[in-house]
């Protein structure tokens, strides 16, 4: 038999066993360095933990006030509690409203009355943006969009606040 | 190639034991006209341009030290980000209504990846024969239109920074930090008035420069608390607004944590 | 003395075709700025190459005081820069080296390009260089984060939500990169140090022993 007539020499033998044998190492070799390197994408996503901030719903008034509270952040082996800050107040409704204090200009920290000429808004002492109670901002001034709300909750008369949701411009 | 019987190598190596003239490339002398050895004559050159180069290079670096700014403070909410020069006219062009909200795909991906898809395929794209930059229109046209658009955002995003303010800052605080004495009677006027501003350890943030190695004076400092400054950034008025003997107490605090600093 | 190593050497390895192939070839008179002046531009390639050199020898010895980790990255590199003698040029020379690469890859493209060089039969090289260049924005890009001030790190985060924006795989992909989906954190700085020491620098050897080669298979370019 000469090997023209073979349908895989041997020479095309040991050229596929050889691509073979060495896509079985490099799989090896690199199957678990990319599940390590791609593990923190296949981590579900982390749900917003409400956190108790400390302050009972009955002494919610009608007029915001500011609540400091820190949250627990896990970033792999580094353990940390950065700090978050809302203003709190019941609307009309008697709905609880928590307002995030950052500026939607740029991230300037707003506050409640913040200048003597604007009284019932929310003023930022950068470059003197207002919003309105609700946490609209006032047209004219500098910010875009109203200022984002924290999801909250109500468990035992305390106020358990997540995530800050950004709202659309007006 | 030589092989067979007969033939010597070195040892139980595959190298020959007989040089053959024709196994080594021409030594330089073997051409004409006036081109010049590489090894020495024209590495010296490219090295003399070199050496100029590294003088110029060095002096760089000794007259504009590296900058470093103040550590990383994720909590720092008013600091506005500016990346490397070079992604510049990529920043700028994010500005722009059509390349960006609603458009932002055609901004981030689409115009950045024909821009550089273009350039990798250059070759390709532009595969006449000719090349001087005449003899392809189209080609150079299309570079010098991407290069002029790029300096330019560059150039747009670069003017609206006012790059020393930014710098004064930022500027780092030493780790040795001086502690802050919060019984100090001060500190209340300070906690209540500036600290949001300037920070805890009157480090400063990126709204409000440190307070830490002021060069103001006491009398300064009082009157900037009231009054505020005038300019761009500034600050604005009547951020302390309590009684005058607080205002001294304040004052105070600031220039003894000045003080320590300093020791 | 130095002839007898060479000798010795040579009988043994036969190093004479390659020592005559790296050294001893034709410079043509037209890239030689000592016949034409303007033959200087074919100099940004060398001063490139001459930069990468210098950002490959300081950044070795910047990792002698550098550690990738947000407690101490910033400490260290502020330490290197104030307390060790010479750091801060050691560290100077890496960061503006970063800048006067990208600048003389720039002007050597520009060479290349508006000379037609990289024509038939050059168009292998030339994208081994557009190549080159993407790994040195990507290197630009990874190191900025390093020193963990607050430009890096809000420039970084600038970056990172630009990731995220890409169609379908912008979530992955921004956590591939980060190390986490929300947090630009101690993850981050790790991965970013991994690839700046090691992935793109490795690509980056690659890419240039490539080019290298090719350039000395092929010649330089002709004259217009």
């Amino acid at each position: 038999m000469s090997e023209e007539k073979q349908q895989v020499s041997r020479r095309q033998f040991l050229n596929y066993t050889l691509t073979g044998v060495g896509g079985f190492m490099a799989a090896g070799l690199l199957a678990p360095m990319l599940r390590m390197a791609i593990d923190p994408v296949l981590q579900p996503p982390s749900e917003g933990e409400f956190v108790n901030v400390g302050l009972a719903v009955e002494d919610i008034t009608t007029t915001p006030q500011r609540v400091d509270w820190k949250i627990k952040q896990v970033d792999g082996w580094y353990e940390s509690e950065p700090g978050r800050t809302a203003w709190v107040y019941k609307d009309d409704n008697g709905d609880i409203i928590a307002l995030s204090p950052i500026c939607t200009h740029l991230g300037c920290v707003v506050s409640w009355e913040g200048s003597e000429d604007h009284p019932n808004q929310f003023f930022c002492p950068c470059h003197d943006g207002r919003y309105t109670k609700d946490g609209v901002n006032v047209k004219g001034t500098p910010p875009l969009a109203p200022l984002p709300t924290f999801e909250q909750k109500v468990e035992n008369g305390m106020l358990y606040l997540g995530k800050a949701i950004p709202r659309k411009g007006a | 190639m030589h092989k067979g019987k007969g033939m010597k190598f070195v040892g139980d190596s595959r190298v020959s034991a007989e040089r053959k003239a024709s196994q080594i490339p021409k030594d330089y002398s073997e051409y004409p006209g006036r081109t010049e050895a590489f090894w020495p004559n024209f590495l010296l050159k490219e090295w003399l341009v070199g050496a100029v180069f590294l003088v110029g290079f060095l002096s760089l670096t000794l007259a504009h030290p590296s900058p470093l700014e103040g550590m990383a403070d994720p909590t720092n909410a008013s600091y506005i980000p500016l990346p490397d020069w070079y992604f510049l006219f990529l920043y700028e062009l994010l500005k722009y209504e059509f390349a960006s909200g609603n458009y932002i795909l055609l901004g981030m991906i689409v115009l950045p990846g024909l821009a550089f898809g273009a350039l990798l395929l250059a070759p390709f794209l532009d595969n006449g024969p000719g090349r001087r930059p005449h003899q392809r229109p189209i080609a150079v046209i299309m570079m010098l239109l991407g290069l002029t658009s790029a300096i330019w955002l560059t150039y747009t995003a670069a003017s609206h920074v006012d790059w020393e303010t930014r710098a004064e800052m930022n500027k780092p605080i030493p780790p040795t930090a001086v502690e802050i004495d919060k019984s100090h009677e001060g500190f209340a006027a300070y906690e209540a008035s500036c600290l949001q501003c300037h920070g805890e350890a009157l480090e400063g943030t990126g709204m409000a420069p440190a307070l830490l190695g002021t060069e103001y004076t006491a009398e300064e400092i009082a009157k900037i608390a009231v009054e505020g400054l005038e300019g761009d950034p500034g600050m604005p008025p009547n951020m302390f607004t309590g009684s005058d003997e607080e205002l001294e107490q304040l004052v105070d605090f600031i220039m003894t944590v000045n003080e320590k600093a300093a020791e | 003395m130095l002839q007898k190593i060479y000798d010795w050497i040579d009988e043994r390895i036969d190093i004479t075709p390659i020592w005559r192939d790296i050294a001893d070839h034709e410079v043509p008179e037209h890239v030689n700025p000592a016949h034409h002046f303007s033959a200087f531009v074919y100099c940004f390639g060398g001063l490139t190459f001459f930069v990468v050199v210098i950002q490959i020898l300081s950044g070795m010895f910047l990792t002698m005081y550098y550690v990738p980790d947000i407690e101490n990255a910033w400490k260290s590199v502020y330490y290197l820069q104030t307390e060790v003698a010479h750091g801060q040029i050691v560290r100077g020379m890496h960061h503006w080296g970063a800048s006067v690469v990208i600048v003389m890859l720039l002007l050597h493209t520009l060479r290349v390009f508006f000379q037609g060089a990289y024509k038939k039969p050059r168009e292998l090289n030339w994208m081994v260089g557009v190549l080159i260049f993407f790994v040195m924005l990507g290197l630009g890009f990874t190191g900025y984060l390093l020193p963990w001030d607050n430009k890096a790190y809000f420039a970084t985060q600038v970056g990172l939500e630009m990731a995220e924006q890409v169609p379908v795989i912008g979530g992955e992909l921004k956590a591939l990169l980060a190390g986490d989906e929300e947090i630009v954190g101690a993850q981050t700085l790790t991965r970013f140090f991994a690839i700046h020491v090691f992935f793109l620098p490795g690509a980056l050897f690659a890419l240039m022993a490539i080019h290298f080669v090719l350039i000395r298979r092929q010649g330089i370019s002709g004259p217009l």
